[in-house]
């Protein structure tokens, strides 16, 4: 619980730094954080140019995809017994990207750190799109994608047995409740905010969708004591599935008897890659989110200095393991994964895998200084080296043990083609157009969560009776 | 025939005291309207524990036993070739019986709040007002005709803005 202090942002030098246990000392009241988060739902200039490039995107994507069925797989660059390329290293990228949400909104939440207050949403919206990119991919991947109904497991007379015993069927079921969960934990989160926009709509159209996706929301106490224990146990949920999703994944590669990847180290290595990469993505999107819609007073520097702590430590357990991976595989004496890892690490695969240790490990260190943690345009640029860093941190883990088995005579190359790039431009068309369209419709900040870090309007003063009307932390409540 | 009474506020401490002084009078059943969920209306209300739990258990548990459920029974009703071994092993199962267990879990915790905050609903019931979901903290009193006037007068003395009797 926050100490008790009134906001006084035009005697405050520094309005962006917390003072006296307020995270927000420059916003006032309830009614400036209904103006000025609605005010990012009108459309700009700036947001339809960005649109227009996500389409366009999203476009070449497309029509590499739809050549690509016509001509078959052959056009994407698959050498055998390199089978697997781009398209499963930007679906495992992808699925990586929306692990910060649910650890966000979630394993945050139950630990009570202030700073997630104001990013959830933006982290929780990143997260459904990153997922539904995702799963694109396995789709995209196949020779007959009319057919992507047969990965599902069902039991059928066609012949098509599911396996229970693969880690690819515990895949699809891990992927879908964790795209299910999220997109609820998502719209359970908007629902009180959705009531907000309701209320304050003056167009009846618009006004009449509000109040259906409200469910008739009227901010009684009851509902936000149900509310409350709700979000609390979904959470709970999503905690052991943020890490059991990525560690299913990772099994994928694990449980196969693949050079490099037949390893115990698989799954918190795998977990800690997606942390640290949706943090690289938050920042991504959050800091120019901050500054267009000049939101600096609600996402403050000590919202991106904590964030950036987060991305440091998960650098470093992602630097650990790198280095625990190199050991193991000079000091198992196995000559096949020594001579697997000189080849990834010094060899063929030398320029990808130098890329993903110097912007996964090395420049991350930059974060050890507290003036470039709270640099904004430094914490972007980062973000960006963290983004092409993970990405190819799934290509280096793919490609290289597959290109360089047990027997010599396997051993080759994978060249990525135009077919790739174009799917892997579009696949990021696709996610950034979901969510362009989501900022434009619904609050990018969660309304209702941050009244609750904002000190309300009291009758008499309170001035020294710490506890009495302090801000709150969320989920206290329930 | 049961009345009400609505007063608005546009401070918190106006609101817990309207409250704690309905209370103390017995006027009648309170509902308070907040922007946003606040200990201190929590205590002066004093609700009992949301029962959302119990759909959570009931759904994870029913989600935990169908996750194995689905996976045993596939497996021996479609039997793979597994050369002498177990046909359903519950080890990889587990990872089903989880799944199943936070997906059932997590949408029975949201059908649950759903039926005990009584959402979805068609129409704004009475005592509702648009502010509260901005700035203002609305106490609804639902009371017998000649209680009325006292509630008024709480409410008035509390600090409220705006006092609407409705009906």
């Amino acid at each position: 619980m926050a100490t008790m202090a009134h906001p006084d942002g035009e005697n405050m030098p520094r309005p962006n730094i917390a003072k006296a246990g307020l995270q927000l000392p420059a916003v006032k009241d309830y009614e400036q954080i209904d103006r000025e988060i609605m005010a990012t739902l009108r459309p700009t200039k700036g947001w339809f140019a960005a649109l227009a490039i996500a389409i366009l995107c999203l476009i070449i994507g497309g029509t590499a995809w739809t050549y690509q069925i016509h001509e078959g797989l052959g056009v994407a660059g698959y050498n055998p017994p390199v089978m697997w390329g781009v398209y499963i290293v930007t679906f495992v990228f992808w699925i990586g990207i929306g692990h910060a949400g649910t650890l966000i909104s979630a394993i945050l939440y139950l630990f009570r750190a202030g700073f997630r207050t104001t990013i959830y949403r933006c982290a929780e919206a990143m997260t459904v799109f990153a997922v539904m990119t995702a799963g694109l991919f396995p789709i995209l991947h196949l020779g007959r994608p009319w057919k992507f109904f047969w990965l599902i497991p069902y039991p059928n007379w066609r012949l098509l047995w599911p396996q229970f015993k693969s880690p690819l069927v515990w895949d699809v079921f891990a992927i879908s409740t964790y795209l299910t969960i999220s997109t609820t934990f998502l719209f359970i989160g908007l629902i009180p905010d959705v009531a907000t926009l309701r209320d304050a709509e003056k167009n009846p159209i618009k006004k009449q969708i509000f109040s259906v996706l409200s469910f008739g929301w009227r901010n009684s106490e009851a509902e936000w004591r149900h509310f409350a224990r709700a979000y609390l146990f979904l959470a709970a949920f999503s905690t052991p599935l943020v890490l059991s999703v990525h560690s299913v994944v990772s099994f994928d590669f694990a449980m196969a008897l693949v050079p490099g990847w037949h390893t115990t180290i698989f799954a918190p290595y795998f977990v800690a890659g997606a942390i640290f990469s949706g943090m690289g993505m938050v920042f991504t999107i959050i800091i120019p989110i901050r500054k267009f819609f000049k939101l600096q007073h609600y996402v403050t520097l000590n919202h991106l200095d904590a964030g950036a702590k987060l991305c440091l430590f998960t650098s470093m357990v992602v630097g650990c393991a790198y280095l625990v991976e190199f050991f193991i595989g000079w000091y198992g004496a196995v000559p096949v994964e020594q001579a697997y890892w000189m080849n990834r690490v010094f060899g063929q695969w030398w320029w990808a895998a130098w890329i993903m240790l110097t912007c996964n490990m090395i420049l991350p260190l930059s974060l050890f200084s507290q003036s470039l943690r709270r640099n904004p345009t430094w914490l972007w640029i980062l973000s960006i080296f963290i983004n092409l860093g993970m990405w190819f941190e799934r290509f280096v883990i793919i490609v290289p043990g597959l290109s360089h088995e047990y027997e010599p005579w396997q051993w080759t190359s994978y060249v990525p083609t135009f077919v790739d790039y174009s799917i892997l431009i579009g696949s990021f068309g696709w996610f950034f157009m979901w969510f362009l369209l989501f900022i434009r419709q619904l609050p990018v900040l969660a309304i209702s969560e941050i009244k609750e870090i904002v000190p309300p309007k009291l009758k008499r003063s309170h001035a020294g009776q710490v506890g009495d009307f302090a801000a709150d932390t969320p989920g206290d409540h329930a | 025939m049961m009345q009400g009474m609505l007063g608005a506020f546009r401070e918190l401490d106006a609101t817990v005291d309207a409250i704690e002084a309905l209370k103390k009078d017995r006027t009648g059943d309170i509902t308070v309207f907040t922007p946003t969920p606040r200990h201190e209306l929590e205590h002066a209300v004093h609700p009992p524990v949301s029962p959302v739990r119990k759909f959570t258990l009931a759904g994870a548990l029913f989600g935990a036993i169908a996750g194995y459920w689905i996976a045993i029974w596939c497996s021996e009703y479609w039997p793979l070739v597994v050369g002498g071994k177990a046909i359903a092993t519950w080890i990889p199962y587990t990872v089903f019986s989880f799944e199943l267990m936070v997906l059932v879990g997590g949408l029975s915790t949201v059908a649950g709040m759903f039926i005990c905050a009584g959402i979805p609903r068609l129409t704004m019931t009475i005592g509702y007002d648009g502010r509260f979901s901005g700035a203002d903290y609305g106490v609804w009193v639902q009371c017998a005709p000649e209680k009325l006037k006292d509630a008024e007068a709480i409410l008035r003395r509390c600090g409220a803005v705006e006092v609407r009797g409705a009906q």
